[in-house]
C-alpha cells in the first residue's frame, strides 16, 4: 500500500500522527531561546597577561609577540591581534565562524601552557576570556544611594555583583561609579620637613601601631589563659593620636603633620544618569551566551536582590539589550502571521472553495511548526534568520498541497468517489510534487554547506527550509488526501451570496485567463521580438546595478548608541564632567522624550573595575550610553541622530577625538552597526604608519557622506619623567629604586596597613595633601632621606621633563597596525567610502614597509560574495540536475533556467528603485528566488511537453498549456509574493533588517515571473522548431541512406558474401 | 455459463465489487492495472506523463439468468458517471472444471 493510499484508508492514524507533529512543536517553541542572529559571536577568545611596571614598549617585546606567536599555530584561527599597554597585554583571538568555541578555548589554553615558561620572571599568568572588549554590555543597572554611599561599592559587590556574575553565560560584571572606602592620610610636606620626617616613618608608623596579636599562653594556678595585645584602631580618629617621631625629647603626634580623612578613594570614575549621579553596574556576556535568557534571569534575580540590600539603595535598569531583540522578533512573528493571511486570501481567490482553502492552509501552520521540533533539537533560537525563513516557507509550503488538490478535484469532478479520487489522483502527481520539492531542495540543501560569517547566517536557513520542504510534501502526499476524501464533496451550486462575492473574482480571473492567451497568441508567433525584448530588459537592469550601493549588513536601529569622547590627553575630570552635562542638556532638549536614558561616566577607572580597565580610560574621557525610545515610536532613525550628535561634538573645540557608535557598537563591526570604512596601515615604524593614518584620515575628513574619521592609536599621553643621576644618587649613599618609591609614596601614597571594620578591610593611605602635589616645583621640592637621615631634594639629584608616550601599541596578524575608520552617513553605504578611500590611497605615495589593507565589514562583505558566489553556482547545478533528470532532457532544463537572470534583473530594479542596499540578505533573498522562479518555469514546461504527448503541435500546445497554467502560476508566485509584502512593507521594531530581503524577492519574482509566463513559451517554440528541423534532417538523412541501400543491395551484400 | 468482462476506470473498483456482491456473482478475477483507450470518446488510461490515469478489468463467470441484472446494474453505473468511464463484454463459456 503506497503512503497516500494507506493515509486516506487510515484517517486517525494519519490525522494523530500530524498533531504529534504540532504537539512538539508547538513544545519546542515553547521552549526556544529568543536571540537577534543565529549564534554569531562565539568566535573571540582574549587573552590577558600582567606584567607589572612593564611599559607598552616592552609588554609588546617580552609578553604579546611571545604569546601571538604561540597561538598563531592555534587551528581556524582568522585573525590574532594584540594590544600592549602599560602593565598588561590583550591578545585577542578571532576565529573562523561556525567552529565550538569550547574546544578553541580548550586548544589555546594547551598553547599558553607551552609557552608560560619562556615568558619574563614576574608576569602573571596568561588569562582567558570568552568574550572581546568590543562586546557591548547587554544590561546596564542603575543605582541609587543616600547614607549607604560610602560604603556602597562593597554592599554592591557583595550583594549584587557577585550573585549577578554567578548567572550561566555572564561574562563580567563591574561596578562603576562607586568608589571604594578608603582611609587617607595626608601629610604636610613643610611640617613634615620642619620635623624631619618622611612619609615612610609615617606609614611604618601606623603599621606598627595598627596590630592585634597573641601573646601566647600561661597558666595562672590551674588554668591557662590566652594573652591578647589589641592595637587595631576602632575609629580611623583613633590615629591622629599616635606618636610617630620624636622631637628632641617632644613626641610628634599624627594630627601635629597629617589630617585623616575616612573617605573615598581619590581618582575614581563617576556616573551619571539622565544627570543624575549614582553608581551603575554593567553586565557583559560570554561569547555566544544568550542576552535574552540572562537579561531574564537578571530580571527574576533584581526584586531578590533589592531585598538583602539596606532600604536606601535601589536598583534600576539603564539598559537592557534584551528588549530590542524581544521587539525585533515579534515584530518579525507580526509579519510572518500577515504573511498568512495573505496566503490564505490568495488561496480563497484562486480556488473559489471554502473547504479547498482549509485543506490547504492547514499545511501552513504544520509545516512550519515542525521546523521548531528542528531548531530545539539543534539548540537553535527564534531569530530573525529563522522567522525569515518562515515567512518564505509559508508562500512555498501550500504549493504542493495545491497540485495535489486540484487533480483530487478533477477527479472528483469526473465522478469518481472522493476517497478513489484521492488516492488516484494524488498517485498521478507524486512524481511531479516530488520533483518539484526536490528543486527546492536542491537550493536550500546547499546552503547549509556554506561556512564563514555566511554560513552562520544560512545554515539554519537552509537546514530549516529543507524541513519544511519534506514536511510540507509529506503532508501534500498524506495528509492533504485524507483530508480531501474526507472533506471533499462533488461541488454543488454555491449560495447566493457566495456567487455575490466570488463572482467578480472569478470573472476577472476569467478575462486574466482571456488576455493572457492571446499575448501568448501573439508571442510565440514573434519569438524574436520577445527574446530580443527581453536581452534588452536585462541589460537595462545591469545598468541599474552600477547606481545600487552596497554594503554587508543592513544598520539595525536598536535605539542604542554609545559614545567615546575623548578631551585633549590629561584633561582634569572636572573638565571632562561639565562638557558631558552640555552635552547631555543639548541633546535631552532636541531630542526630548525620544531619548529615554543618557548615561555617562567620567574619570579614571578603579583597578578593580575589570569592565573598565580593559578599554581605555582616563580623566580626559567621557564614554556615554544611550537609549531611546524604540524605531517604531520615533520619527528619526538612529543613524541620523548620531550623525547629528557628531555634528555637536565638531562644535566643542575641547574635544580633541570623538566616536560616536550607533547600536552601541564600533562602526564597521560586523553586523548590525553603521556602515564604515575600515583601513588597516601596517609597519613596523610608528612615524611612518602615523603619517600615513593621519593623512588619510584627512582626506576623508574633506570626503562628502563621511561622518566621523577614527585613528584606532591612541594620542601620544605627556607624562613627566623623573630622570636621577645615578652618580649624584650613589654620593648620597642611594639608589635608583630607593629614590622612585620616595617619589612614588608622596604622589600615589603608599598603603600603611587595613583599616578593619564589621570584617571588611579599607586601606590606610598615607602621602602629601592633595594641594601639595600639583606642579612640577612641588614634585622637585620633595625630600628624600638617605640611610644618614640626610634629607636630599629631588631637584639636586633628579631632572624633570615632559616627554610624549605612546600608551598602547596595537597588533595584528603579528604585524604592528594603525586602524582609521571612516563612519559614512546615513545614505552614504559602506562601498562608496571603500571606494573614496582606495581613490585617496592610490594618490598618495606610501612609505616603505608600510601596506595598507582594506578591513572590518568591506573584508566580511567580500568573503561573503565569494562564499554565496559559489553558493549561487553550486545551487545552479544541483537545480540543473533535479529538472535533467525529471525531464530526461537537457533543453528544457536549460530554457527554464535562462529565466533565472531576469529574477535578477527584478531584485536590480526593486533595490534600485526603492533605494535598498545590496547585502547580505538582499543577496540571499536572490538566491531564493532561482528555486521560485524554476519551480514555475517547470509547471509550465511540464504542462506544454504534455500537451505535446497528447498530440498537439508544438504553438498550439504552448498556446493551451499557457492558459492552462497560468492560475497555478500566478498563485505559486503571489503566495511568496504576499507573504513577502508585510516583511518589505513592515516599520516594526528592526524591520531595516530584513526590508532589503522582502523588497528583493518580491522585485525578483514579479519580474521573474512575469518574464517566465511570456519568455518560456516562445523559448519553447523557439527550441522545439530546431528541434523538428533536426529530426527532419536526420530522417532525410536516413531515408536517403534507406534509397542509397535498396538501389545498391546487390553489390552490398554481394560483397558481404565473398 | 456466461463470462462477463468488465473494464472500468481504477476509481470504480470498490462500486464494481459491490454491484458483483448485490447482483449474486460471487466468484471473480481481477486486474488492477490494465491500459487501454476507448473506442469512440474517453481518455486514454495509459498511466503515463501524459494520460496517467489508469483502468481494471474484472472478469466474473456467472449463470446465464445472472448476466442481464449484472448488466443492468453496471449500466446504472456507468451512467451515474460517464466521465470514468465503464465497459462489459460478455462471452459463451464453453466448458469448467
Amino acid at each position: 500500500m503506497s503512503l497516500y493510499e494507506s493515509a486516506v484508508k487510515r484517517p486517525i492514524m494519519t490525522s494523530l500522527c500530524f498533531v504529534a507533529v504540532i504537539i512538539f512543536g508547538v513544545f519546542s517553541l515553547a521552549k526556544l531561546p529568543i536571540d537577534l542572529y543565529p549564534d554569531i559571536e562565539t568566535n573571540t577568545i582574549m587573552v590577558m597577561t600582567y606584567y607589572s611596571g612593564a611599559s607598552a614598549d616592552d609588554i609588546e617585546n617580552n609578553v604579546s609577540r611571545p604569546i601571538e606567536n604561540t597561538l598563531n599555530a592555534v587551528e581556524h584561527l582568522k585573525h590574532i591581534s594584540s594590544t600592549s599597554r602599560e602593565n598588561v597585554s590583550v591578545i585577542t583571538l578571532e576565529f573562523e565562524f561556525g567552529y565550538d568555541i569550547d574546544v578553541m578555548t580548550n586548544n589555546v589554553r594547551d598553547k599558553l601552557d607551552m609557552i608560560s615558561n619562556q615568558l619574563p620572571d614576574g608576569c602573571n599568568t596568561p588569562y582567558i576570556f570568552k568574550f572581546s572588549t568590543d562586546m557591548i554590555p547587554i544590561c546596564i543597572l542603575s543605582v541609587t544611594a543616600d547614607e549607604s554611599k560610602a560604603a556602597l561599592y562593597k554592599i554592591l559587590d557583595d550583594n549584587v555583583a557577585n550573585p549577578l556574575a554567578r548567572i550561566d553565560g555572564v561574562g563580567t560584571v563591574s561596578i562603576a561609579g562607586a568608589p571604594k572606602r578608603e582611609i587617607n592620610i595626608y601629610m604636610d610636606p613643610v611640617k613634615m620637613e620642619a620635623f624631619n620626617m618622611s612619609v615612610e616613618q609615617v606609614s611604618a608608623a601606623i603599621t606598627a601601631e595598627n596590630r592585634n596579636l597573641s601573646g601566647g599562653q600561661f597558666d595562672v594556678g590551674s588554668n591557662t589563659y590566652n594573652a591578647r595585645i589589641e592595637g587595631e584602631f576602632s575609629h580611623p580618629s583613633q590615629m591622629l593620636n599616635i606618636i610617630v617621631g620624636m622631637n628632641g625629647t617632644a613626641p610628634i603626634y599624627l594630627r601635629d603633620v597629617a589630617r585623616v580623612v575616612d573617605g573615598l578613594e581619590e581618582r575614581s570614575q563617576r556616573t551619571f544618569t539622565n544627570g543624575e549621579e549614582g553608581a551603575m553596574i554593567i553586565i557583559q556576556k560570554q561569547s555566544g551566551a544568550n542576552s535574552v535568557a540572562i537579561a531574564n534571569e537578571v530580571h527574576e534575580a533584581l526584586p531578590r536582590l533589592q531585598k538583602q540590600l539596606p532600604p536606601d539603595i535601589k536598583l534600576g535598569m539603564i539598559v537592557d539589550t534584551s528588549e530590542n531583540i524581544i521587539q525585533t522578533v515579534n515584530s518579525l512573528g507580526e509579519t510572518v502571521a500577515y504573511a498568512m493571511l495573505f496566503v490564505v486570501i490568495v488561496v480563497l481567490a484562486f480556488l473559489g472553495r471554502w473547504r479547498a482553502t482549509v485543506i490547504i492552509c492547514i499545511t501552513i501552520p504544520m509545516s512550519l511548526i515542525a521546523s521548531f521540533i528542528y531548531l530545539y533539537a539543534t539548540g537553535g533560537s527564534l531569530n530573525i534568520v529563522s522567522l525569515s525563513c518562515l515567512s518564505i516557507a509559508i508562500g512555498n509550503v501550500v504549493d504542493d498541497a495545491i497540485v495535489v488538490l486540484e487533480n483530487v478535484t478533477t477527479h472528483i469532478e469526473r465522478g469518481a468517489d472522493p476517497k478513489q479520487a484521492a488516492i488516484h489522483g494524488t498517485n498521478e502527481v507524486a512524481i511531479s510534487v516530488i520533483a518539484s520539492t526536490l528543486t527546492m531542495i536542491a537550493v536550500f540543501f546547499p546552503m547549509t554547506m556554506a561556512t564563514g560569517m555566511t554560513g552562520v547566517l544560512f545554515k539554519q536557513l537552509g537546514w530549516m527550509m529543507c524541513i519544511i520542504m519534506t514536511v510540507s510534501t509529506t503532508s501534500a502526499l498524506s495528509f492533504t488526501p485524507m483530508l480531501c476524501a474526507e472533506m471533499l464533496k462533488l461541488q454543488k451550486k454555491q449560495n447566493a451570496l457566495f456567487r455575490k462575492i466570488y463572482g467578480p473574482v472569478e470573472h476577472a480571473l476569467d478575462k486574466l485567463d482571456d488576455a493572457y492567451e492571446h499575448l501568448i497568441n501573439w508571442a510565440v508567433r514573434h519569438r524574436k521580438t520577445v527574446i530580443w525584448g527581453c536581452v534588452c530588459l536585462f541589460a537595462a537592469s545591469l545598468l541599474c546595478a552600477s547606481a545600487i550601493k552596497s554594503e554587508f549588513f543592513p544598520a539595525n536601529d536598536n535605539a542604542r548608541i554609545g559614545a567615546t569622547i575623548q578631551l585633549p590627553v590629561g584633561s582634569r575630570v572636572e573638565k571632562a564632567n561639565e562638557i558631558a552635562e552640555r552635552l547631555t542638556s543639548t541633546w535631552k532638549q532636541r531630542y526630548g522624550s525620544d531619548l529615554n536614558v543618557v548615561n555617562y561616566r567620567v574619570g579614571q577607572a578603579g583597578e578593580d573595575d575589570t569592565f573598565s580597565s580593559m578599554s581605555d580610560n582616563g580623566s580626559h574621557l567621557i564614554s556615554f550610553n544611550m537609549t531611546l525610545v524604540p524605531s517604531n515610536q520615533r520619527e528619526i532613525g538612529l543613524a541620523r541622530v548620531c550623525d547629528e550628535m557628531r555634528e555637536d561634538c565638531r562644535a566643542i573645540p575641547e574635544i580633541a577625538k570623538y566616536q560616536i557608535n550607533m547600536g552601541g557598537q564600533q562602526a564597521g563591526g560586523g553586523m548590525g552597526g553603521q556602515s564604515a570604512a575600515t583601513f588597516e596601515i601596517y609597519g613596523y615604524d610608528f612615524d611612518a604608519t602615523d603619517w600615513v593614518a593621519q593623512a588619510l584620515a584627512d582626506s576623508f575628513r574633506h570626503t562628502k557622506g563621511v561622518s566621523e574619521v577614527v585613528i584606532s592609536r591612541s594620542d601620544y599621553q605627556p607624562e613627566y619623567q623623573i630622570d636621577f643621576d645615578r652618580e649624584k644618587l650613589a654620593i648620597h649613599g642611594l639608589n635608583l629604586t630607593t629614590a622612585a618609591s620616595y617619589v612614588r609614596n608622596r604622589i600615589y601614597g603608599s598603603t600603611a596597613s587595613q583599616y578593619r571594620e564589621d570584617g571588611e578591610e579599607y586601606d590606610i593611605r598615607v602621602r602629601y595633601e592633595p594641594d601639595k602635589r600639583i606642579s612640577i616645583d612641588d614634585i622637585e621640592r620633595m625630600v628624600i632621606y638617605n640611610g644618614k637621615g640626610e634629607g636630599i631634594r629631588v631637584k639636586d639629584i633628579a631632572s624633570i621633563t615632559m616627554r610624549d608616550l605612546l600608551p598602547s601599541i596595537t597588533r595584528k596578524d603579528r604585524e604592528r597596525v594603525v586602524t582609521v575608520t571612516a563612519t559614512l552617513m546615513d545614505g552614504y553605504a559602506m562601498s562608496e567610502g571603500v571606494e573614496a578611500g582606495n581613490a585617496i590611497l592610490d594618490k598618495m605615495e606610501l612609505p616603505s614597509g608600510v601596506s595598507v589593507q582594506v578591513a572590518g565589514a568591506y573584508e566580511d562583505q567580500m568573503d561573503s560574495n565569494r562564499e554565496l558566489g559559489t553558493l549561487l553556482i553550486l545551487i545552479v547545478i544541483m537545480v540543473f540536475i533535479v529538472m535533467a533528470a525529471q525531464f530526461e532532457s537537457m533543453t528544457y532544463p536549460f530554457i527554464i533556467m535562462i529565466s533565472v537572470p531576469f529574477a535578477f534583473s527584478g531584485v536590480l530594479l526593486a533595490l534600485f528603485m526603492t533605494g535598498e542596499t545590496l547585502n547580505v540578505m538582499s543577496m540571499l533573498g536572490g538566491i531564493m528566488l532561482v528555486g521560485i522562479v524554476v519551480k514555475n518555469g517547470i509547471v509550465l514546461i511540464d504542462y506544454t511537453q504534455l500537451m505535446r504527448e497528447r498530440g498537439m503541435g508544438f504553438i498550439r500546445a504552448s498556446v493551451v498549456a499557457a492558459r492552462s497554467r497560468l492560475r497555478p502560476v500566478l498563485m505559486t508566485s503571489l503566495t511568496t509574493i504576499l507573504g513577502m509584502l508585510p516583511m518589505a512593507m513592515s516599520h516594526g521594531v528592526g524591520s531595516e533588517m530584513w526590508r532589503p530581503m522582502g523588497v528583493a524577492i518580491i522585485g525578483g519574482l514579479t519580474l521573474g515571473t512575469l518574464m517566465t509566463l511570456i519568455y518560456v513559451p516562445s523559448m519553447f517554440c523557439i527550441f522545439g522548431g530546431v528541434g523538428i528541423k533536426r529530426q527532419r534532417k536526420s530522417l532525410g538523412r536516413k531515408r536517403e541512406l534507406n534509397a542509397y541501400y535498396q538501389i545498391h543491395k546487390h553489390e552490398m551484400t554481394k560483397s558481404a558474401k565473398k | 455459463m456466461k463470462s462477463v468482462m468488465i473494464t472500468y476506470d481504477q476509481a470504480f473498483q470498490e462500486r464494481i465489487v459491490e454491484t458483483l456482491t448485490y447482483a449474486n456473482c460471487r466468484g471473480f478475477s481481477c486486474w488492477p492495472q490494465v491500459q487501454g483507450r476507448g473506442t469512440k470518446t474517453g481518455d486514454p488510461h495509459y498511466g503515463s506523463h501524459a494520460w496517467p490515469s489508469m483502468c481494471s478489468a474484472v472478469m466474473t463467470v456467472v449463470p446465464d439468468e445472472r448476466v442481464e441484472p449484472l448488466l443492468a446494474r453496471l449500466k446504472a453505473l456507468d451512467e451515474e458517471s460517464p466521465m470514468l468511464g465503464l465497459r462489459a463484454f460478455v462471452w459463451n463459456i464453453e466448458q469448467t472444471i
